[in-house]
């Protein structure tokens, strides 16, 4: 049976604004399995960036539970839920978001170093993952002098770098053109089939949705359409 | 993630702009490069000053009875002053000791008389090293070797002139002993001394010590003072008292400061005005600090955001800020070493002549004359607390902008949809 990684139990979120409540999210109930590779779609204001930070550990429910492989991350203090952020939770943002000052190499690192973890094993680990993501030849390289494609192929090495239970990936086609997202996916659903990576993005991008295995779409804080792909 | 990682993104950080670092930089540097200058200006022009002070008097201690100081006459005398000179010779902060018999007294010739302040020394131990007055003598000068059969004085030459007296002339001195009789002794002017003060010129007469024991009756280990001279002025509180607790009751030793009051306060009122001037640099500096940091880290606090997210803990996004912080101390100290080296090697060889700026005018402070050319030389010591302060200045203006990147909220940086 597959394991349970991420599961929201009946989860709302409210925001103030000024005298204004804004309800993010109305009860949203979602468990999300090992080796998935899920798109959250619907509208602007659909909440589907609340249940990305929630399932983050970035930000916390107003009522209901948020548990990662079975911990509740209301429970936790801001300690170990960033010491959760880095251990079992990799980021791929919409505008790559490496550091600029960091080379491929060492933004691929980046997370490896902050676990601790010796640097012969660093190198030796995250130099086959940046050769595998097409990458090498490229290590010394900055940000800036790498494309669009290639500084999302870094972000998606220093993602799956630690072997997170889970790579949130925000729009993660939204900046490159069409080829270069056709290639980005391709690589995420090998990674996420030869691996075992679980994935879960949350787009506006058809062909995002394509590739998922499961489509999650969200309309006014709840879940209106949960469907597994055909084929 | 170790400290030393941090310190590699803290200096890339401070590179990606430039223009705004070297700025800042900049800041730091001139801060230093005043500090510096200005400390060290006051640091050798004072301390000069005081050696000057301690050299045409008592030196930096001076053991004295204890009631010379209100009543300075030569009936408050110190006995065993050899004894008292060899133990304060082994102190390690004394360089010089020596016996010294002051006052006032008349000098006559047949046919006029004036009154002066006289200085009794010992010429076989004494030179301009602590009697600054025997680097003026012009002409002549006492008779090394001589003892107490050496009868024969310097006068100031505007003293020689109105006794119409010139060298191997006749003077008599009279004095007045321990007991209150006038007592005498007779010279010849054996030398004349020029101080470019009119007081001193017009009023100074060197005596040998021996001799002048012999006319007032004193034993051979008595005189009205034992100099003491340090080869650090600012030593002379400690020294005093540690010499104090081994002193006879007749005896007490006294620091240049207490003995010369007018010269401490003004040396105090310009030390503390230096320590304003230089801590309103030091705050000028830590606010262009803090604003170059403050820009820095409001400009990035999504990236600080995407850094809390990937697992960056608050106090590594602290440290990171402050590397950054001690990055800019640690370049602008150098840099400002280096700046300040060249003007510095300069002045302390050359100086700065001022006499311009006084034109005729003796320079004179509280009694003290001192030299036109100002040269700089600061202490060790002083040094190390300029770049500690600088240090320190830059790391506190560094702390709130570090605190606000470490309590950055991820979700509200970085608006992850």
């Amino acid at each position: 049976m597959p394991e349970l990684i991420v599961e929201l139990r009946d989860v709302t979120k409210v925001f103030t604004q000024g005298k204004i409540e804004v309800h993010a999210l109305r009860g949203l109930t979602l468990s999300v399995q090992a080796g998935e590779f899920l798109a959250i779609s619907g509208p602007s204001g659909s909440g589907k960036s609340t249940a990305l930070n929630l399932i983050g550990a970035l930000d916390v429910p107003t009522t209901g539970q948020v548990l990662l492989e079975g911990r509740d991350l209301s429970q936790m203090s801001r300690r170990d839920l960033s010491h959760l952020r880095r251990d079992r939770i990799g980021f791929v943002f919409q505008a790559y978001n490496l550091l600029p000052v960091l080379t491929a190499y060492e933004n691929a690192e980046s997370v490896l170093a902050l676990q601790g973890m010796a640097a012969a094993d660093r190198r030796t680990r995250v130099l086959a993952l940046l050769d595998e993501l097409g990458l090498k030849g490229m290590e010394h390289r900055r940000p800036s002098e790498l494309s669009g494609g290639q500084q999302q192929r870094v972000a998606i090495a220093r993602a799956i770098a630690s072997n997170p239970a889970v790579v949130l990936a925000d729009e993660p086609t939204a900046n490159v053109d069409s080829e270069t997202a056709e290639k980005l996916l391709t690589l995420m659903r090998r990674l996420n089939e030869e691996r075992g990576v679980t994935f879960l993005f949350s787009t506006h991008d058809p062909r995002v949705m394509s590739y998922a295995r499961r489509n999650v779409h969200l309309t006014d804080g709840r879940i209106d359409r949960d469907e597994e792909a055909t084929g | 993630m170790n400290s030393l990682q941090l310190a590699l993104i803290a200096w890339r950080n401070l590179w990606r702009n430039p223009r705004r670092t070297l700025l800042t930089l900049c800041a730091i540097t001139f801060g230093v490069f005043l500090a510096v200058l200005l400390t060290a200006l006051n640091d050798r022009n004072f301390s000069d000053m005081i050696d000057v002070a301690a050299r045409l008097g008592g030196g930096h201690v001076v053991i004295q009875h204890p009631e010379y100081i209100d009543t300075p006459n030569l009936t408050r005398t110190v006995s065993g002053t050899t004894a008292l000179r060899a133990a304060a010779q082994a102190d390690p902060d004394v360089s010089h000791a020596v016996d010294r018999i002051s006052g006032q007294a008349m000098m006559s010739t047949a046919s006029h008389n004036a009154g002066v302040m006289f200085i009794a020394y010992d010429p076989d131990n004494e030179d301009d090293t602590t009697l600054s007055f025997l680097e003026g003598i012009t002409a002549g000068g006492l008779l090394p070797g001589g003892g107490a059969n050496d009868k024969s004085v310097v006068l100031g030459h505007k003293l020689a002139d109105n006794l119409h007296v010139e060298l191997g002339d006749k003077v008599v001195y009279t004095l007045m002993d321990r007991s209150g009789e006038i007592v005498g002794g007779m010279a010849r002017v054996g030398g004349l001394v020029g101080t470019g003060a009119d007081s001193l010129d017009g009023g100074l007469a060197l005596l040998p010590i021996a001799r002048v024991r012999e006319v007032l009756g004193y034993g051979p280990d008595e005189a009205t003072q034992v100099a003491l001279f340090l080869s650090d002025s600012r030593r002379s509180g400690e020294v005093a008292q540690r010499l104090h607790a081994d002193l006879p009751p007749t005896a007490s030793a006294l620091t240049w400061d207490t003995v010369q009051p007018d010269l401490s306060g003004f040396i105090a009122m310009k030390v503390g005005g230096a320590v304003f001037m230089e801590l309103v640099i030091m705050v000028l500096v830590a606010a262009s600090i803090f604003n170059t940091l403050f820009v820095s880290v409001m400009e990035r606090m999504r990236e600080f955001g995407i850094m809390r997210a990937i697992g960056y803990s608050p106090r590594q996004i602290f440290g990171l800020v402050m590397w950054e912080s001690l990055w800019l101390a640690i370049v602008g100290l150098v840099a400002g070493i280096a700046l300040t080296a060249g003007p510095y090697w300069y002045l302390a060889k050359n100086g700065i002549d001022v006499s311009a700026a006084y034109g005729d005018e003796a320079l004179d402070i509280a009694g003290v004359g001192f030299s036109p050319i100002l040269n700089v030389g600061i202490f060790p010591d002083h040094a190390v607390i300029i770049g500690l302060v600088a240090m320190a200045a830059t790391l506190t203006a560094g702390l709130y902008p570090a605190w606000r990147a470490g309590r950055v909220v991820p979700v509200d940086a970085i608006k992850l949809l």
